[in-house]
């Protein structure tokens, strides 16, 4: 974990005051190569960053490629005069583009199933390696036969449950209950609201009290039946604002047609 | 009386969980279990429950590495509205001088790990001294 920012004493003022002529010279002359120099200087910077989002099931390779990329736009965006460290500035910037990348790849759809999948690979697991071993079976035999870290295993039998539950039509299989419930079943005033789509004439016209984004929401999720996480990527925009955005068109609606009734 | 970790929002009861565990680097994975299953009784996003267990992981490592002869302590308490971390470990410093601030500078301070942190939460507090490191994080919920 050797890094050139990381190091004390002489060497890292050496290394400050290298940047900050580097920064100094590329304000001035946007010189390419000085840039390149800047880049190099700092991409332990980025990869000391990649490796700690590495364990998110994406290949460092490419965490330390989209975080090169926000390296190159702090660079850019970079104020000398500022007296802000380069690395106190960067460090939000690459992280930003390392993050975005996993948004972009759907990655908070992508953990609960990889959780509950190994959650299922466990269970499963569990009995094999019983009747293999003559014994009952451990968290580190688990790890081991399932090429998963201990944590992740632990994790998935701890948290699988409670990661479940941002999506909306996640099925709540509860103990002992014959039928399996979805958390949307759960949230009692959006039932409410829903019955009000029965009377399609007045929706309508109550349609219009919405804005083209919460028309576009509403249509979506009960049109074209997509869950709040699928919205939420197709608007590019976070699952939690969808369903605010959601709640807040129904109650206009809701609102609306009440009015119009009386 | 305990000292509350963040202010209190009104008539919310607090609720409080403590962990000791030794100052060594294998034994971090289990602060960061605790607190995931702790602040997964709010409801955070995996992307925050992610960001928040390596925040934990890494105000561990920058206890760890800062020195001191005591165990590392953890208490997590939840709010109805976020969460707040205090990582501490007492004890002087292991390389007195080495880390002296010349700018007040975080990255001199405490490594780039609390540059991290601060990228990942909403709130940081964090103080090294020769009475022991320690490190307050707050995560807000829905942004």
């Amino acid at each position: 974990m050797s890094s050139r920012v990381r190091t004390d004493g002489a060497e890292e003022r050496f290394d400050r005051d290298q940047t900050r002529e580097w920064f100094a010279q590329y304000a001035a002359s946007r010189d390419p190569e000085i840039r390149e120099e800047l880049v190099v200087a700092h991409l332990n910077l980025v990869r000391y960053l990649a490796v700690r989002f590495a364990n998110r099931g994406e290949s460092i390779d490419d965490l330390i490629q989209v975080g090169t990329v926000g390296l190159i736009k702090a660079i850019d965006r970079f104020d000398n005069e500022r007296g802000v460290e380069f690395t106190t500035y960067a460090t939000p910037t690459i992280i930003g583009e390392i993050k975005r990348h996993f948004r972009d790849k759907g990655w908070s759809v992508k953990v609960p199933r990889r959780l509950q999948e190994l959650n299922l690979a466990v269970n499963r697991a569990v009995e094999t390696l019983a009747l293999e071993l003559g014994r009952s079976v451990t968290v580190s035999d688990l790890a081991a036969r399932l090429e998963a870290s201990v944590e992740d295993i632990i994790e998935s039998q701890e948290l699988g449950q409670a990661y479940n539950v941002l999506s909306l039509d996640t099925e709540l299989a509860a103990e002992g209950e014959a039928r399996s419930a979805t958390l949307l079943d759960y949230v009692g005033s959006h039932d409410e609201a829903l019955e009000l789509f029965e009377n399609k004439a007045n929706l309508e016209a109550a349609i219009h009290v919405l804005d083209p984004r919460e028309r576009v929401i509403v249509y979506l999720r009960f049109y074209e039946s997509l869950s709040q996480t699928e919205i939420a990527k197709r608007l590019d925009v976070s699952q939690m604002h969808v369903s605010r955005l959601q709640a807040r068109a129904l109650a206009k609606l809701k609102q609306s047609l009440k009015v119009d009734e009386g | 009386m305990r000292q509350p970790l963040s202010p209190q929002s009104g008539a919310n009861k607090s609720r409080r969980v403590e962990l000791h565990i030794p100052a060594e680097p294998e034994w971090v994975g289990v602060a960061r279990l605790t607190a995931a299953g702790i602040a997964s009784r709010l409801d955070f996003s995996i992307e925050d429950l992610e960001d928040l267990k390596l925040a934990v992981a890494e105000a561990c490592n920058c206890c760890i590495q800062n020195g001191g002869d005591g165990d590392l302590s953890m208490a997590c308490e939840l709010q109805s509205d976020h969460i707040a971390i205090a990582v501490e470990r007492r004890g002087a410093l292991a390389k007195p001088g080495a880390r002296q601030p010349a700018s007040g500078d975080d990255a001199e301070l405490g490594g780039l790990g609390v540059f991290l942190i601060r990228a990942l939460m909403d709130d940081v507090v964090y103080s090294s001294d020769q009475t022991g490191t320690r490190l307050t994080l707050i995560k807000r919920l829905g942004k």
